[in-house]
């Protein structure tokens, strides 16, 4: 819950909150039976949960009571989706505003199968359902209903959001992008919010409608917050030089694709001498600069798990930087090496068990980068805050910090979340002291 | 390096353009015919190779620097005075010294501002070390001969009571002529191809440039009064004419940095300083989402500043309206071409370029009447508003072409001692609607525009609406 205060701050200053998640089957995952057939009271709509159940079967009255998600359709009605219609020239037949018929919205925006995969009780208005994350229910519907193992069900095509990597793979489809679904800068450009996404922060502040008990970790395993934020990071970085590799972010004219850059390297206010230089970029002043939050991340985790692919995607980040200097086939050359680094990361930090040891040094070296000014760009700012609060969340549940530790420590994050609330007001060095607040705090 | 229009600086600067207005140093006087003077090809030459024998040559008390009139002189005589108590181009270089000049310096990777020549071939006087005289010092910033030219071929004549136009063909650059002001002022205040403030000098901190011929003049301040004697030597020379070839010559400019291989094009990116700042310098605020119809381009595009070709426009269609047909369509295809490649960015340059090019010598000429100057406000006063394409550049530009209009129309005497007056109000709302360097307060600006049509009488236009 704390979390979920903290973020909100980002959530309301941005409105990035009602990002949907992804929606039309990557795959041909079956039909869609839509929200209704989820939501009975015996079933994930109940009040109180039934003797048996093994999950708390709220699970749809929080998703529809306090999840983003269950708007996601709803907001294509109001006045800023019209807004952005009209911009992106997306009219109906008597010339209004048209949001919620453009499949550029409604496939992050609602579950956006195809009709022929849309059951009798799915509704488009339900917007992101329980099948735009769990998948098309037609085929482990009944098996779930009677009482499969988990491993049952998936089998019979469930999809395993437990999995850090199949649920970074899944909200990363709308919350970074991919080949079809990218927010281009034209669409921000006509009024959508700019994403900010981590996966275990956005994991916990939907907010989550299961709980971490005996019962699921018996069934799907235990999770480790340290390890969802890894994995999401080496997912995001992939999917991020996918985009720069994606041909249709090529330049065009003067044009680039200016989504794949860092928002604040333009966006910012001319008065406020920002600039600072930045060893893991080495940008000199006045350059767009790719965003490169994420990739800071992973290679700190890199630097405690696999310290050889962290020097080597140090070394090809630099020249990634340099690159978008000298021409993009340099950009794309450097994009794919980072990509098969990313890529490469990915299974060992699937793999990896992410120790209390681990959650102490990743804690430090995050701060670190704050501390030091390594990288205070507004972007990194907002990733490790985002970190912390997962590392944070993994002591606790490996046991490396008490309850009065953690409560110290999530005092102190909610001040370096107010720091981080808004890029326009945000000043690096009141970043910074909230940061040594968090040091101070850390346990030995 | 001047006072640039968003900040208090500036808005200080327009306190005076309204105490130019509002006390008639630019009396009404007696028409006489414009004779640009232009300066032949071998005066030029003369001129680069003259050497700058310094400010204190100029500066005493029975030449420039006069405290009262010197008996029987042609100009007031307190031009050093003026340049040394209260134009900023005095502290150009002493700027340089400044904690902010040293952070660039740092950010830039220069040991040193004030040696660095980057800064100084605009922040001084930065001729050749063989062509600085004896009392030259560099630490006097953009003195005399960096506008005037090297003295050292002049100065005799000068002195000995020669014409203007004697002094001219001996090398002093004629800085009356619009074009050729034009062309000195914007080498710094816009750049050319030996000096050039590029978006990495502004990424290291150097504040934005913004600049309007006739209002920079008047707001240096101005160090010549244009009375019976100056119009008898260098011919009457009007604001409007000063603002038309301002303008025609900052977008000429503007398209031959664009043309420039040097700092046009780098890796895949262009040079961002040739694109409107608050194109992408802006707060991410959903209500903002500028989108520029005008221009043909679709949200989330990077936007030239396109606001020199705006009121080169406004001034065509009612001096040239074939011309300035040929300019908008060339203007929209560039805008268009800045989406697709490089070869057709090109083309449609030399083609804006072209069109500025041929505009130049007939707006620098014309007879503006007070039909012109009413109509020329009436459209920058409808650009500004904000159903047209109302943005950071184009208000700047439209309130420093009003100033400009206003002048020309209180030196023609179209304009009464109160309705003067209630032009240099509005001009003091429209400069204190910028909120700094980057924000337009879009409702002040509103009221400033409205302030300025029932000064000068506009007819009521769209303002506003």
């Amino acid at each position: 819950m704390r979390r979920l205060l903290i973020l909100l701050l980002f959530a309301a200053s941005f409105g990035f909150g009602f990002g949907g998640a992804r929606a039309a089957g990557v795959a041909d995952d079956g039909v869609h039976l839509g929200v209704a057939s989820c939501a009975g009271n015996n079933c994930h709509g109940a009040v109180e949960p039934l003797k048996a159940s093994r999950v708390q079967q709220n699970e749809y009255l929080i998703w529809a009571q306090k999840d983003k998600h269950s708007r996601a359709y709803a907001v294509l009605k109001d006045e800023r989706s019209q807004r952005i219609a009209r911009n992106l020239g997306l009219l109906n037949s008597k010339g209004e505003p048209d949001a919620e018929n453009a499949a550029i919205c409604l496939d992050c925006h609602a579950d956006n199968v195809a009709p022929d995969r849309r059951g009798r009780q799915f509704q488009l208005s339900d917007g992101v359902g329980c099948e735009a994350c769990h998948g098309g229910s037609v085929g482990w519907l009944g098996i779930h209903i009677s009482g499969g193992t988990h491993q049952q069900n998936v089998q019979a095509g469930l999809y395993q959001t437990d999995k850090p990597l199949e649920r970074a793979e899944r909200c990363m489809t709308c919350h970074v992008g991919d080949d079809k679904r990218l927010v281009t800068h034209q669409i921000m450009g006509a009024g959508h919010p700019p994403l900010g996404f981590e996966l275990d922060t956005y994991t916990a502040i939907q907010p989550a409608h299961y709980t971490v008990d005996a019962d699921y970790v018996q069934r799907k395993g235990r999770p480790n917050d340290v390890q969802t934020w890894a994995v999401g990071q080496s997912m995001d970085l992939r999917k991020r030089m996918d985009a720069i590799l994606d041909p249709k972010n090529v330049p065009k004219g003067l044009d680039p694709e200016l989504a794949l850059f860092d928002c604040q390297a333009c966006h910012h206010a001319m008065d406020q001498l920002q600039w600072r230089p930045r060893a893991s970029t080495g940008l000199g002043p006045g350059k767009l600069r790719l965003y490169d939050a994420t990739a800071v991340m992973l290679r700190t985790i890199a630097t405690r798990v696999a310290p050889e692919v962290a020097t080597e995607l140090s070394t090809h980040m630099l020249a990634l930087h340099k690159g978008v200097g000298e021409g993009w086939p340099a950009v794309q050359r450097e994009a794919a090496a980072v990509k098969q680094l990313a890529e490469a990361l990915i299974p060992k930090l699937a793999a990896h068990e992410f120790t209390k040891e681990d959650a102490k040094a990743l804690a430090e070296a995050v701060l670190g980068l704050g501390v030091n000014g390594e990288d205070l760009d507004y972007s990194g700012a907002q990733q490790q805050t985002m970190a912390l609060q997962s590392i944070v969340a993994a002591m606790q549940q490996l046991g490396f910090a008490d309850e009065t530790q953690i409560k110290a420590l999530n005092e102190a994050l909610t001040k370096v979340g107010e720091t981080v609330a808004n890029d326009q007001t945000y000043r690096p060095d009141v970043y910074v002291q909230a940061l040594r607040q968090v040091q101070a705090k850390l346990p030995p | 390096m001047l006072g640039l229009i968003a900040t208090p600086a500036f808005r200080y600067a327009a306190g005076v353009v309204g105490l130019v207005l509002a006390l008639g140093l630019r009396p009404a006087v007696a028409q006489a015919p414009l004779s640009p003077g232009e300066p032949r090809a071998a005066a030029r030459s003369e001129m680069q190779a003259g050497v700058h024998i310094g400010v204190a040559t100029c500066s005493g008390g029975n030449c420039h620097g006069a405290t009262e009139r010197p008996h029987g002189s042609a100009v007031t005589g307190n031009e050093y005075i003026i340049w040394s108590t209260r134009d900023k181009h005095r502290n150009a270089y002493r700027v340089l010294l400044e904690e902010r000049s040293i952070r660039m310096a740092r950010a830039l990777g220069l040991p040193d501002a004030a040696n660095a020549k980057l800064c100084l071939d605009c922040h001084a006087d930065n001729a050749p070390p063989d062509r600085r005289g004896r009392q030259f010092q560099l630490s006097d910033g953009v003195g005399c001969e960096a506008c005037h030219g090297g003295a050292s071929g002049w100065l005799g004549t000068h002195i000995s009571g020669a014409t203007h136009q004697q002094n001219i063909n001996a090398g002093l650059y004629p800085t009356e002529n619009p074009r050729m002001r034009a062309e000195k002022c914007l080498s710094c205040h816009f750049g050319d191809a030996t000096k050039f403030v590029d978006h990495r000098l502004m990424g290291a901190g150097h504040p934005r440039l913004g600049f309007e011929l006739d209002t920079f003049t008047a707001i240096q301040p101005a160090h010549f009064a244009v009375d019976q004697s100056y119009v008898q030597r260098k011919g009457r020379i009007t604001d409007m004419q000063v603002w038309a070839a301002g303008q025609a010559i900052a977008l000429i400019k503007r398209m031959d940095a664009l043309l420039d291989p040097k700092h046009s094009r780098r890796g895949p990116f262009p040079e961002f300083v040739l694109f409107d700042c608050q194109s992408c310098h802006h707060a991410y605020d959903p209500l903002h989402a500028p989108h520029p119809t005008a221009t043909g381009l679709g949200p989330g595009t990077v936007k030239l500043n396109d606001a020199n070709a705006v009121m080169l426009r406004v001034i065509a269609a009612r001096v040239a309206p074939a011309a300035a047909k040929a300019l908008n369509m060339h203007m929209l295809a560039l805008h268009r071409a800045t989406t697709e490649d490089w070869a057709a960015i090109q083309r449609e340059a030399a083609a804006v370029r072209q069109a500025a090019e041929a505009l130049e010598p007939a707006l620098s000429r014309h007879n503006f009447t007070r039909e012109d100057m009413l109509a020329m406000a009436e459209a920058v006063i409808s650009i500004g508003s904000p159903s047209a394409d109302s943005q950071f550049s184009h208000a700047e530009q439209v309130t420093m072409s009003l100033q400009a209009i206003a002048a020309a129309m209180k030196s023609a005497g179209y304009l009464s001692e109160a309705q003067a007056q209630a032009a240099t109000t509005a001009l003091n709302s429209l400069n204190a609607s910028f909120a700094n360097e980057g924000t337009l307060r879009p409702d002040a600006f509103v009221k400033g525009l409205r302030e300025m049509q029932l000064a000068l009488g506009v007819q009521a236009g769209r303002v506003g609406q």
